[in-house]
């Protein structure tokens, strides 16, 4: 039966769930990588599907969107839903704006294909490293000189995948102050692959001899160039509806502390000390994404962005 | 069902909750934690009048809050809240949060009493209903932290287990070196500790002393390492065992916690409790005991020093509370507006439906909701609450202003000025550094008051000259201006009290040597731990020489001495250590206090084993823990460093001692193997009889532990 008391045990969830992301921190808490995260979040809404009593799709997403407004993940599956009852209704895409309003009031949507929907999305989520990893054959020839900065799962996967065949070198800079980078090498290393760790300071001096940049990222934003190309590997759970209006809303700052300790006593009150975590890399300077489903010029993600969320659910 | 039933249980009132504490002794016990929300003090007055400590805004959430924050994010299921001043109001805060919520994972259980004057009151009445099961953590209502606790949790419950109710609280020390912004000067500590267990041995307020004086007790204890460290801030997060509240029962005269530490390190010997300390480099943690720490910790939030307790993380869950953070530190909640020039230099936080006029010019200040604030205005480490207003060409520097005053045209606030709730200052007046406005008279809660607050250090305010009328003097608060000065200026104050009383914290008087000697003559806060004098330590020696003198001319009965030799302890409060050296050595000088210092040692010897015979019931009362066999052997060691020539009746006197069990063998051989601190005690272990005398112990434990198997 559930009862009042179900839906309790699942608002708890939520609020357990939120406040262990909003605890999170550098990364110390349940919840470490961004895939988990995402996986984490997608079986959460998958529990409010089953759960939750509604009667049409417009209730149901609308119990999507208030829960997902403090998730801000959620538009996957709002659009899931949108593409679950079109094709049970048998109408086309273009004619779902039509049906809009009847979407929203009529009910003919079985809980079983959405739940069996979003279960593709977790296999997706699931499976997302091993399929970006797929294609590096593609991207990384024999003696290429590669360098990366901190830690990507992604990339770790994606460098281990291409080192089964091809030779090459992989230059890691450190990342400082969390030195992720070290951690990096080290995996990198123990698979057999030729690895030096730089500091940051040395990247420049370094690029020079470098054939490519890869690296990871935390989202991938809606916009979205050196000799060197830089090739960004982004599963697609990573794109973001969002545009960048103020660049510094997407950057996240954490406690200083590592990179002035705490018991420094009195220059603290003399300095500002920021301690940024990711950084805005422009469009431009991007020469390729490669996400689960294939390699995108930034210029298209915008079409990817379309395909993945429906425009209405952007503002949630 | 099962769950469904644990789920109520879990969430029941605090009644409920507690009658089921009984049958509910589970495995792992969930954490529980007492937060006291109030500071039974006035450091905070006259704001505090209006609203309780533990709610005033800092970053805009109510101070508990963050507490409440820390305490679920270190694994707290069961928050026990005591109130006393407001408490209504602070309870109906509290039921309005996100913490008492059925989904809450922490459950709140608010307990008021008007009758709490302290700490010591709050912990008695724990124990009194017996609230708390196992390890508990102890906080109050207005620390802010992100600390992990949970290695020093298990270091705490791992003491617990090795010697069964020997440490009684773990206190959570942060490192930060002297100088430190976000130190409180008040809260300075001089602390001893054991560096192996991490054991305190010796707890001082520092409060600008210039001398400092250690018992020796701390030289002679049993390890060899200790450390003296004055880099230690005070997190005032303790982890406590269940005796806490059972000792500040037994204890009626404690009051704070530093009562209880001072008590505990005083008594070690005799109750054989221990304090231990955990000292950690990361995380955050100060408590806002002043306004000058107030500033601090606003200052140390906004600069992202307790990510994830950020302002933008909205970890209250309140609705329209969000906010967006952009460069140099600005967070901005959603209705703000901002007018044609104005500047945001670094460290903002604005709180939401807050507009702000024109070529304002505005850093390191904290603005709260629904202010509403001019053209032309300087705001500088200002603190401005909620509802405010500010006319234009206003300056504000390092200054409070709490709800719903207001501020007129050209008026400027010089350094740590306060507007209490409901002040209007202006037009065109300037206060001058450190003016405390309220809207209460100072004589009239002096009159009402008096017996609302425990006044644990002295009371506020107290001037006969100041004159009873109670209109508004518009020279001191302007023209249109509504409240009175509670505090011209601190600087031209001579009292003691006031100063270490004043809002701002010691920082105001600026000359040091005043400082100093101001702290020196605080009544209520000198030295903390009564050192015993080396002159009471003499003469408990003569004493106790006397009591044996005596008990062998008058053929007194061992249990009589012991009984003298406790009183004459506490006559000269002398810890127990001291006594087991001290009558160490008594015994062990008594033949040549009879007889002078030219007996050979084989004289010495046949004098000394009767004696020691005789006196041996008196020794097995003292020596019992591992660490007094230890006591007892070094003063052993040192009365024969003394007597160098004795060495030869050294082995004897020792063999005697072991076998009147008096001294165990696995700690004469501990003693031996590690006991050695220079060359001439190394010498000394080299003495042929003595190698001889462990050797023999050696084997005869190896040939125990065979015949054991």
């Amino acid at each position: 039966m559930p009862g009042p008391y179900k839906e309790t045990d699942l608002t708890e969830r939520v609020e357990a769930f939120l406040s262990d992301l909003k605890r999170g921190g550098t990364g110390a808490g349940p919840l470490r990588g961004s895939a988990e995260t995402a996986r984490e979040t997608t079986a959460l809404l998958r529990k409010i599907t089953a759960q939750a009593r509604w009667g049409s799709a417009g209730d149901l997403m609308e119990i999507i969107r208030k829960e997902g407004r403090r998730m801000t993940a959620a538009q996957r599956v709002l659009k899931i839903i949108r593409e679950e009852y079109a094709r049970s209704r048998g109408n086309s895409e273009e004619a779902d704006q039509e049906s809009l309003h009847k979407l929203l009031t009529s009910g003919g949507l079985s809980e079983e294909n959405v739940i069996e929907a979003i279960n593709e999305l977790l296999t997706e989520l699931e499976g997302t490293t091993d399929n970006i990893a797929m294609q590096a054959l593609e991207h990384i020839h024999s003696n290429e000189v590669i360098m990366t900065i901190g830690r990507s799962r992604t990339v770790e996967a994606f460098l281990k995948d291409a080192a089964r065949k091809r030779k090459f070198h992989v230059i890691v800079a450190e990342c400082a102050p969390f030195c992720q980078g070290h951690e990096m090498a080290t995996n990198l290393s123990k698979a057999g692959i030729e690895t030096t760790v730089i500091t940051d300071a040395a990247i420049f001096a370094v690029m020079s001899r470098v054939n490519k940049v890869i690296i990871g990222t935390q989202t991938v934003l809606a916009n979205g160039a050196s000799p060197t190309p830089l090739i960004v590997c982004a599963p697609m759970f990573k794109l973001s509806p969002q545009f960048p209006n103020e660049e510094d809303t997407f950057h996240k700052f954490v406690s200083p502390h590592e990179v002035l300790p705490f018991t420094e006593g009195e220059i603290l009150s003399k300095v500002n000390v920021h301690c940024p975590v990711f950084d805005y890399v422009l469009p431009e300077l991007i020469t390729l994404f490669i996400s689960n489903i294939g390699g995108h010029a930034p210029s298209y993600i915008y079409r990817l962005m379309s395909e993945l969320y429906h425009p209405e659910d952007h503002e949630l | 069902m099962a769950s469904k039933g644990g789920k109520q249980s879990r969430s029941a009132s605090g009644l409920s909750g507690r009658k089921g504490a009984g049958d509910q002794e589970e495995e792992d016990q969930p954490l529980q934690a007492v937060l006291v929300a109030d500071s039974f003090n006035r450091r905070f007055f006259p704001v505090t009048k209006d609203q309780p400590r533990a709610l005033l805004p800092l970053g805009n959430v109510a101070m508990i809050d963050y507490t409440l924050e820390f305490l679920t994010s270190t694994g707290v299921q069961e928050t026990f809240v005591f109130c006393c001043w407001m408490a209504s109001k602070i309870k109906a805060h509290l039921q309005k949060s996100k913490w008492c919520r059925p989904s809450s994972p922490n459950t709140v259980h608010i307990i008021t009493s008007d009758l709490y004057r302290s700490l010591g009151d709050v912990l008695r009445d724990v124990d009194a209903k017996s609230l708390v099961r196992s390890d508990f953590v102890l906080v109050y209502g207005d620390v802010v932290s992100n600390i992990d606790i949970s290695q020093a949790l298990q270091e705490h419950r791992h003491r617990r287990k090795m010697d069964k109710n020997i440490s009684v609280m773990t206190m959570i020390f942060k490192e930060s070196s002297p100088g430190h912004r976000s130190r409180c000067e008040e809260d300075d500590v001089i602390v001893a500790v054991d560096s192996k267990s991490q054991q305190i041995l010796h707890y001082q307020k520092t409060q600008g002393l210039k001398k400092l004086q250690f018992p020796m007790n701390i030289f002679h204890s049993g390890s060899d390492e200790f450390e003296i460290r004055h880099d230690l801030l005070d997190s005032h997060i303790s982890i406590c065992s269940p005796q806490v509240a059972e000792l500040f029962t037994d204890n009626f005269d404690y009051q704070t916690r530093d009562d209880f530490v001072r008590g505990l390190l005083v008594n070690e010997e005799i109750l054989g409790n221990q304090i231990h300390v955990h000292v950690t480099k990361d995380g955050y943690g100060v408590r806002v005991s002043n306004l000058l720490m107030y500033d601090s910790v606003s200052s140390d939030l906004v600069r992202r020093w307790v990510y994830p307790l950020t302002p933008e993380a909205n970890f209250t869950d309140q609705e329209g509370h969000s906010c967006t953070y952009s460069r140099h530190n600005v967070y901005r909640a959603s209705g703000v507006s901002l007018g044609h020039g104005s500047q945001m230099e670094e460290n903002v936080l604005i709180g939401c439906d807050t507009s702000i006029g024109a070529n304002c010019y505005i850093s390191n200040s904290v603005i709260g909701d629904n202010c509403i604030i001019g053209d032309n205005v300087v705001l500088d480490h200002a603190y401005i609450w909620n509802h405010v207003h500010i006319a234009s060409n206003v300056e504000i520097i390092q200054s409070v202003i709490c709800d719903k005053a207001e501020v007129k045209e050209g008026v400027t606030l010089k350094k740590q000025c306060v507007l209490a709730y409901d002040v209007v200052i202006g037009p065109n007046i300037s206060l001058p550094e450190g003016t405390v406005v309220s809207m209460h008279h100072p004589e009239e809660e002096e009159e009402e008051d008096d017996d609302e607050f425990l006044s644990d250090d002295a009371e506020v305010g107290h001037r006969s000259d100041k004159t009873k009328q109670k209109v508004f003097n518009p020279a001191e608060v302007g023209a249109e201006g509504k409240g009175y000065i509670w505090k011209a200026s601190s600087l031209d104050d001579t009292e003691e009290e006031e100063l270490s009383q004043c809002l701002w914290g010691l920082v105001l008087n600026p000359d040091p040597e005043s400082d100093s000697e101001d702290s020196e003559t605080d009544g209520p806060d000198d030295p903390v731990i009564p050192s015993p004098e080396m002159d009471d330590v003499k003469v408990f020696h003569m004493e106790v020489l006397g009591t044996l003198q005596r008990g062998l001319e008058e053929n007194i009965s061992c249990d009589n001495l012991v009984l003298e030799i406790n009183s004459l302890k506490y006559a000269y409060n002398i810890s127990l250590k001291e006594v087991m050296q001290i009558l160490t050595r008594v015994v062990l000088e008594y033949p040549f206090q009879q007889q002078g210092s030219h007996l050979t040692p084989s004289q010495y010897v046949a004098l000394l084993l009767p004696l020691l015979k005789k006196w041996a019931p008196v020794f097995k009362n003292y020596v019992k823990r591992a660490q007094d066999h230890l006591d007892c052997l070094s003063a052993f060691e040192e009365h024969f460093l003394e007597q160098e020539s004795h060495w030869a009746a050294m082995v004897k006197v020792l063999m005697n001692m072991y076998e009147l069990e008096i001294l165990e063998e696995e700690m004469i051989l501990r003693w031996f193997s590690q006991g050695a601190t220079g060359d001439k005690s190394r010498q000394l272990r080299k003495n042929q009889g003595l190698q001889k005398f462990i050797q023999w112990l050696e084997e005869a434990e190896e040939s125990s532990e065979e015949d054991g198997e």
